[in-house]
């Protein structure tokens, strides 16, 4: 089955009047769909990158550029990752839609990886 | 319900106490100066934990990772407040203490006390102590707390920033001899008065007030799970708690209307939470002391031991109202005899000495007067004198609850003249 890149877009956001308890509520309801997702063997991992630093590297030779971005004020950035195994896009959407991402105002991207073998 | 409160009910509040036992234990590590700052740090190890385990999964000891995580901010916030000068000192030693769990809890237990105790210093201005007391050491939000207060957030803001103000001077050491029992009438007094605005009919939303209850509970535990504050008068207050949580879902009726103790069904009360509070009840017992918490506690056992509402002890309950009154006049526990008074020796008595009291202004405006006088006129057939009783209470209610109740017994009142 190929496996799919989900990337979690988000809105920076100020959380500092969240609540323990909302945040465990969070962090309840994300570890509910990965665990589901892992019982059923179509986890294949997921990574959080970091929201400090970044780079963004341009030019080639002597025209490299590294410059820092994307920074905590830009609009949107990538909170972070998940591999999935699915057996198309259809079903991709589908364990995506379950996603509580998307009930908290981000969105998601959806790539196949090409298999290369 | 709304939905925040359904998933606020499906959780165990773990978060809510870990915050609290983090900021105990950091200001025990950077001291009480530093609280905002901890505080801070609590937090933005919360939401890092938010931003991380949806991807990585929680850590194996959450515990561990969160307290490693908001010591780290902690120092990051002190170096970058340029007061760094023994922040080298301060790189103490948690993983150390963290592998030794059973010294940790201890050591968790009497953070969580000192703080209890300094949350509830008499010199913390006495309306802001349970506020401090529940964002500190109860983990609470701003936004909780003004919710469980019907207040404004910037209002609960403020108190809260004027009172750490007065938090930051303080000693943190434990109480000791004479000291102690002072200290703590003022502890368990936060705790009543917590628990009692959880407890009391109000609109809003009924969880996070049930919270209050709850937290007043697991406050009253900690303190009961170290030798020093481990206290006859502890054990009251845990079993006053108890044998009014035991009640606590039938107050009301499925449409949230409130329900008196005589309408309640007696087959929904807690079992185990009644016999929790016997435990301590006895346990109480143990001292030579006898505090308000103690008679409080029997007259709360003697309705909940009651099978049913007729034949509870009302003789019992009047003195234990007689003792209390006599200790220190209160209208409500008046007005809580005279229904004790009117069930045992009937309405007429009862009114008798209502009129009595009806002298007292600190009486007749308070709207609970009122809704017991109508109440037994409603019971001896005055139903044009009781309607009027309850129409002045009316006038004196701004509780929303507490006004459909009244008007729903002016409706029926009517209906029977």
């Amino acid at each position: 089955m190929p496996n799919y890149l989900l990337l979690l877009h988000e809105k920076p956001s100020d959380f500092s009047g969240l609540s323990p308890d909302a945040i465990q509520a969070v962090i309840a309801e994300y570890v509910a769909w990965s665990q589901k997702l892992a019982v059923q063997g179509k986890l294949i991992g997921g990574q959080k990158l970091r929201d400090e630093g970044g780079k963004h590297l341009n030019g080639f030779g002597s025209e490299f550029r590294a410059t820092d971005g994307p920074f905590a004020e830009a609009k949107e950035v990538i909170g972070g990752i998940f591999t999935i195994d699915a057996a198309g896009y259809d079903e991709a959407v589908e364990i995506s839609k379950d996603c509580p991402h998307l009930k908290y105002g981000g969105w998601i991207e959806i790539r196949e990886v090409e298999p290369t073998h | 319900m709304s939905a925040e409160d359904q998933v606020r009910d499906s959780i165990d509040h773990l978060f809510r106490h870990r915050a609290g036992q983090m900021v105990s234990v950091l200001v025990r590590k950077f001291g009480v100066t530093n609280i905002e700052l901890i505080e801070d740090a609590v937090q933005d190890a919360m939401i890092s934990a938010m931003k991380t385990w949806p991807y990585s999964g929680p850590p194996i000891n959450q515990t561990a990772w969160l307290i490693q995580t908001a010591k780290n901010r902690a120092i990051d916030h002190l170096r970058r407040s340029a007061k760094s000068e023994s922040i080298d000192g301060y790189d103490f030693e948690i993983r150390k203490e963290l592998r030794d769990e059973t010294r940790f809890e201890s050591e968790l237990t009497e953070d969580q006390i000192r703080m209890i105790f300094a949350c509830c210093n008499p010199s913390i201005p006495a309306d802001s102590r349970v506020a401090l007391t529940l964002k500190i050491v109860g983990g609470f939000s701003v936004g909780e707390i003004a919710r469980a207060y019907l207040a404004k957030d910037d209002a609960i803001a403020k108190m809260l920033t004027r009172a750490k103000q007065k938090l930051r001077t303080l000693d943190l050491e434990f109480p000791a001899g004479a000291e102690l029992n002072e200290r703590l009438d003022s502890v368990l007094r936060v705790l009543y008065l917590m628990f009692n605005e959880g407890y009391s009919a109000s609109e809003g939303s009924d969880l996070i007030r049930r919270d209050l209850c709850e937290e007043a509970v697991r406050l009253t535990r900690i303190l009961l799970g170290h030798p020093l504050t481990s206290l006859p008068a502890v054990h009251a207050l845990a079993a006053l708690f108890m044998f009014q949580s035991a009640r606590f879902a039938t107050r009301t009726d499925a449409a949230g209307d409130l329900l008196l103790l005589a309408d309640q069904d007696r087959s929904q009360w807690d079992r185990g939470m009644l016999a929790g509070g016997l435990d301590h009840f006895r346990m109480a017992a143990s001292g030579s002391e006898l505090t308000d918490y103690h008679i409080e506690a029997e007259i709360a056992s003697l309705h909940a031991l009651a099978p049913d509402y007729c034949s509870t002890n009302w003789e019992r309950i009047i003195a234990g109202y007689d003792t209390l009154l006599a200790r220190r006049f209160s209208p409500v526990v008046a007005l809580n005899r005279l229904v004790a008074v009117g069930e045992f020796r009937g309405g007429e008595a009862a009114l008798v000495e209502l009129s009595a009291l009806a002298s007292n202004y600190m009486m007749t405006s308070f709207n609970l007067f009122h809704v017991t006088r109508a109440h037994f006129l409603a019971k001896l057939g005055r139903y044009g004198e009781s309607i009027a009783s309850y129409a002045r209470a009316a006038e004196l209610t701004k509780n929303d609850a507490v006004l459909r109740f009244i008007r729903r017994k002016i409706e029926m009142l009517e209906s029977y003249e």
